[in-house]
């Protein structure tokens, strides 16, 4: 007997419901819940490949031992080990071979040779034996100590030349300037000269409005201007000059010409006593260089600067540029041989390779073991299949380089490995991908994750129990029932059990 | 014996060459940031112009800074002074001006762009929006807006958490970015947002103490709202005293902070900073650091990092000033003309282009780009992490849909 209010309460009586079906509903919830949850999974979940940490390490570990071999004249065959010394100290990364020889003037790499007085010429070096600081002189010439005002290396440099009319207003207006015979005089010798280093893109304008931020210093009744020190760390005007082109993303080095007003002319540079200096030309530390160009004042009111005007500024620029590049001096013991036309000896253009391969190869390390320190320490950082690739290529980059840097290896080659591995191993670094996830405290989540799921969740479990509720009740009615009919039909003759159906 | 002398002079180079590089700078960069929109935010675009005339006074060229403005305030229609932007209820000085670069505008400030500058932005961003730094770069980094306790909010709908700004300087203190950093931050319990940090040489400062609010400065009536916010007015107006050759400190701009002036406490952190930052105003509750009672909240302000302070002075480094962050070129060098006159190539026939470079950078180990297609979908999704759980939720609405209207046609 059922009354009707139980009827409409179980479920299995309402005539629209079937239990299969309802079951079935219920059960592809949870069907599509656990098919959606590896998914979840793993669109959620940040892609961190496994970077070769232990390969990294174990390459910073290494020291590249650039080879260098030197022929040094039975004359000085007795400072052969003091030699080998002082370079070592200088340069831990110099790996010197010296061994004397007889005919080292026809030896194709460093030679030492004896001459009258302290030579350099190619790649040979004419020192008197009598004379006793050769291993200090050698060491000053093979591994000088790299210039704080020097840019970090970059493969590409570009170059800015801007002439700078302070006020053309003012009287007399230069619209012109043999710029490209300069370049070619002043600045190709460089950059073809250390064009295995670095490449160059060259870049130049004229201005005629660039007015200083200050007001020079007027001497000796306003005839003369000067420049104190603090004015020349403030004299570029950056609010108002555009100095270069934005147009790439490369370290550029600038060079101003500046040509003051003919109202405060000449402008002269202080020293810091206040007496005028000789020099009309500073330098900016890895910015570039400026040449203040007093021009004495004649007749015409504009005028155009010819190569033999732009001379002087030029040679300061090339100064500047070799500077700006970290090129070395040499000693000031030392002279170039007549017979060389250039100022840029084999010596120092292979001395700043040699520093250069270094700097890169140490660079290359500390980046790369950055990359995986930070990996390791920032959890929501992902990496990609590129920062992989680029982390291994730099490491195989450094392993070639390693393995043959002491077999066949010019510095040219050596320097376009160290080049390489640095260029991928900050590309790595620097890979827009690795951003790492925004970071949101635990109670944020909760915060979020619990609205939006917890009013999903409840029906769907609580219909889910009490399914089951009803499916085991029901389970457990058939199995009375069951244990009713085994036991009637244990009693066979006495009951029929039709009659209870 | 040769050992001793090489450990020796390793000994001595480190010590140089640490030493150089805890006082060498020789550019500086700033990053301005206002991160909220809407017109009645217009204070926090005049604390961000502000900011920038003041650092573009002292010397740091456009193109070393890095400026972003959440909204137009100067081109609203709201706006009655079309085109300019105040920052005093007199409307002396039109900080929007006539030569202003925003390189980050409207809806292109966004927490991802932010933490993008540390270098890791795409190859198709221009110059002027990057922060092309390197280990020998000063930072300026100011920031307002609306804020919590350890964050800060971006455009309403997004926030930045100090722990996001601890980590992207990491980054960029691993990547060899920096020399030092100054950070300001003006906005609500500001303090909390440079509690995370972790990477040295970083000096901070906030206009807030937890659990206070920042507060705005002044209202202009025509403008009809306020224009400026109390505790960048005041470090504003202390800037004014500094011009491009100042010998201030760090020190004498902390000890100005006049909390009943700015209405809340300003804190400084110094841990993390190697150099001393100077005598400062000795009147001023903060200038017993290091010495003894240290600035406290009822005192005048927070100090996190005091007690490193007092060890600081007696090293040998310099003292920090305003102008290592504010300025623009540390130190210049005049060329001596006894150096031995450069020979070149003087026949003109050595002049001739220069030798094909050899570019190191042409074969690189990047992966083909056939697979980059094949993934661009993945790639999507790396690019905005936003995506993925976005993406899953939709996916898996998506399915309930479909059970949904599957079941209900074959019910019917």
């Amino acid at each position: 007997m059922m009354d009707a209010e139980s009827r409409f309460r179980d479920p299995s009586s309402l005539f629209f419901q079937f239990d299969t079906i309802r079951r079935y509903i219920i059960a592809s919830y949870w069907v599509l819940i656990t098919l959606a949850l590896p998914l979840w999974w793993t669109t959620t979940s940040i892609e961190r490949l496994p970077l070769p940490t232990s390969e990294v390490y174990a390459q910073a570990q290494k020291k590249l031992e650039i080879p260098l071999a030197i022929c040094v004249d039975s004359a000085f065959s007795s400072h052969i080990t003091s030699l080998q010394r002082s370079i070592r100290d200088a340069a831990s990364y110099l790996d010197v071979q010296a061994h004397p020889g007889q005919d080292c003037s026809q030896f194709p790499g460093y030679a030492i040779l004896p001459g009258e007085q302290i030579l350099v010429e190619d790649r040979k070096l004419y020192y008197p034996p009598s004379a006793d600081n050769l291993a200090s002189t050698l060491a000053s010439l093979l591994a000088p100590k790299m210039d704080h005002r020097a840019a970090q290396y970059s493969p590409r440099f570009r170059l800015s030349f801007t002439l700078l009319n302070e006020d053309s207003s003012a009287g007399q207006v230069i619209t012109s300037w043999d710029i490209q015979q300069a370049i070619a005089r002043h600045i190709h010798p460089i950059t073809s000269a250390l064009g295995i280093l670095h490449n160059y893109t060259i870049e130049s304008q004229v201005q005629y409005h660039a007015l200083l931020a200050f007001e020079p210093r007027s001497l000796s009744n306003g005839t003369v201007f000067g420049l104190t020190p603090e004015d020349l760390t403030i004299f570029i005007n950056s609010a108002e000059w555009t100095l270069s082109s934005s147009s790439s993303n490369d370290p550029v080095f600038h060079f101003v010409l500046f040509i003051p007003s003919a109202r405060r002319r000449p402008l002269t540079i202080l020293n810091s006593d206040g007496t005028p200096s000789s020099s009309s030309a500073f330098l900016i530390p890895q910015w570039g260089g400026i040449v203040i160009l007093n021009l004495p004042p004649p007749p015409p009111t504009t005028l155009h600067l010819d190569l033999p005007d732009l001379q002087s500024s030029f040679s300061s620029f090339s100064r500047h540029l070799l500077t700006l590049l970290g090129f070395p001096r040499l000693p000031p013991s030392i002279s170039y041989s007549s017979s060389s036309n250039t100022s840029l000896s084999s010596w120092q253009i292979d001395t700043l390779l040699r520093q250069r391969i270094h700097e890169n190869v140490i660079q290359s390390h500390n980046t790369l073991q950055s990359t995986v320190t930070l990996v390791s320490q920032i959890d929501g950082m992902p990496v990609d299949e590129q920062v992989q690739s680029q982390v291994q290529g730099s490491l195989s980059t450094l392993h070639e380089l390693f393995r043959y840097a002491s077999v066949n290896l010019t510095f040219a080659e050596m320097l376009a490995y160290s080049a390489q591995a640095l260029t991928l191993s900050s590309k790595a670094f620097f890979h827009p991908g690795m951003l790492a996830m925004l970071y949101f405290p635990a109670e944020h989540k909760y915060a979020v994750y619990t609205p939006l799921f917890a009013s999903a969740m409840i029906p769907l479990l609580a219909a889910a129990l009490r399914e089951i509720a009803a499916w085991r009740k029901e389970r457990r009615e058939a199995r009375a029932v069951g244990d009713v009919r085994e036991a009637t039909s244990g009693d066979g003759p006495k009951v029929d059990t039709k009659s209870v159906l | 014996m040769r050992l001793p002398s090489l450990s020796l002079f390793l000994l001595l180079y480190f010590l140089l060459s640490s030493c150089d590089a805890s006082s060498q700078h020789t550019n500086n960069w700033a990053v301005l940031v206002c991160s909220s929109r809407y017109w009645f935010n217009y204070r926090h675009m005049a604390n961000a112009l502000g900011m920038y005339r003041t650092v573009k006074r002292l010397g740091i060229p456009d193109s070393n800074i890095i400026l972003m403005l959440a909204d137009d305030a100067a081109c609203n229609s709201r706006n009655k002074f079309a085109g300019s932007v105040y920052a005093n209820p007199g409307r002396h000085l039109d900080l929007y001006g006539e030569n202003i670069e925003v390189d980050y505008r409207g809806y292109e400030v966004t927490v991802e762009n932010f933490l993008r500058l540390v270098g890791r932005l795409s190859s198709s961003v221009p110059r002027s929006k990057r922060l092309l730094t390197d280990s020998s770069s000063n930072i300026f980094i100011y920031l307002t807006g609306h804020g919590g306790n350890e964050f800060l909010k971006f455009q309403d709908n997004e926030e930045v958490s100090a722990h996001d700004i601890a980590d992207a300087f990491h980054q960029m203190y691993e990547g060899g970015r920096y020399n030092e950093i100054f950070f300001m931050v003006d906005t609500c319990q500001a303090n909390s947002m440079y509690s995370k940090f972790y990477s040295p040489g970083i000096l901070a400062t906030g206009s807030s103490v937890v659990g206070e609010n920042s507060y705005s400065h002044e209202n202009d009536y025509d403008i009809g709202v306020a224009v400026i916010d109390s505790y960048t007015h005041y470090v504003l107006e202390y800037m004014e005293k500094v011009n491009k050759t100042s010998r201030l400190t760090m020190a004498d701009l902390f000890t100005s902070y006049d909390v009943p002036k700015i209405g809340s406490h300003p804190g400084v952190r110094s841990d993390l900073f190697e150099r001393p930052l100077g005598p400062g105003n000795p009147n001023h509750p903060m200038s017993e650091y290091g010495r003894g009672r240290g600035w406290t909240v009822e005192g005048g302000g927070e100090w996190m990092g005091r007690e490193i302070e007092a060890g600081k002075n007696g090293r040998v480094l310099r003292e920090t000033l305003i102008t290592d962050f504010f300025g623009g070129v540390v130190d210049v060098d005049v060329n001596n003309e006894d150096d031995a006159e450069l020979r070149l190539f003087e026949d003109p026939e050595c002049i001739s282009t220069p030798k094909a470079p050899l570019s190191p950078s042409t074969n690189t180990y990047s992966s083909p780009p056939s697979s980059r297609s094949s993934s661009s979908l993945l790639d999507t999704l790396d690019t905005y992490p936003l995506l993925r759980p976005s993406l899953a939720f939709i996916l898996l609405g998506a399915l309930f849909v479909l059970v949904f209207s599957g079941m209900t046609s074959g019910r019917s």
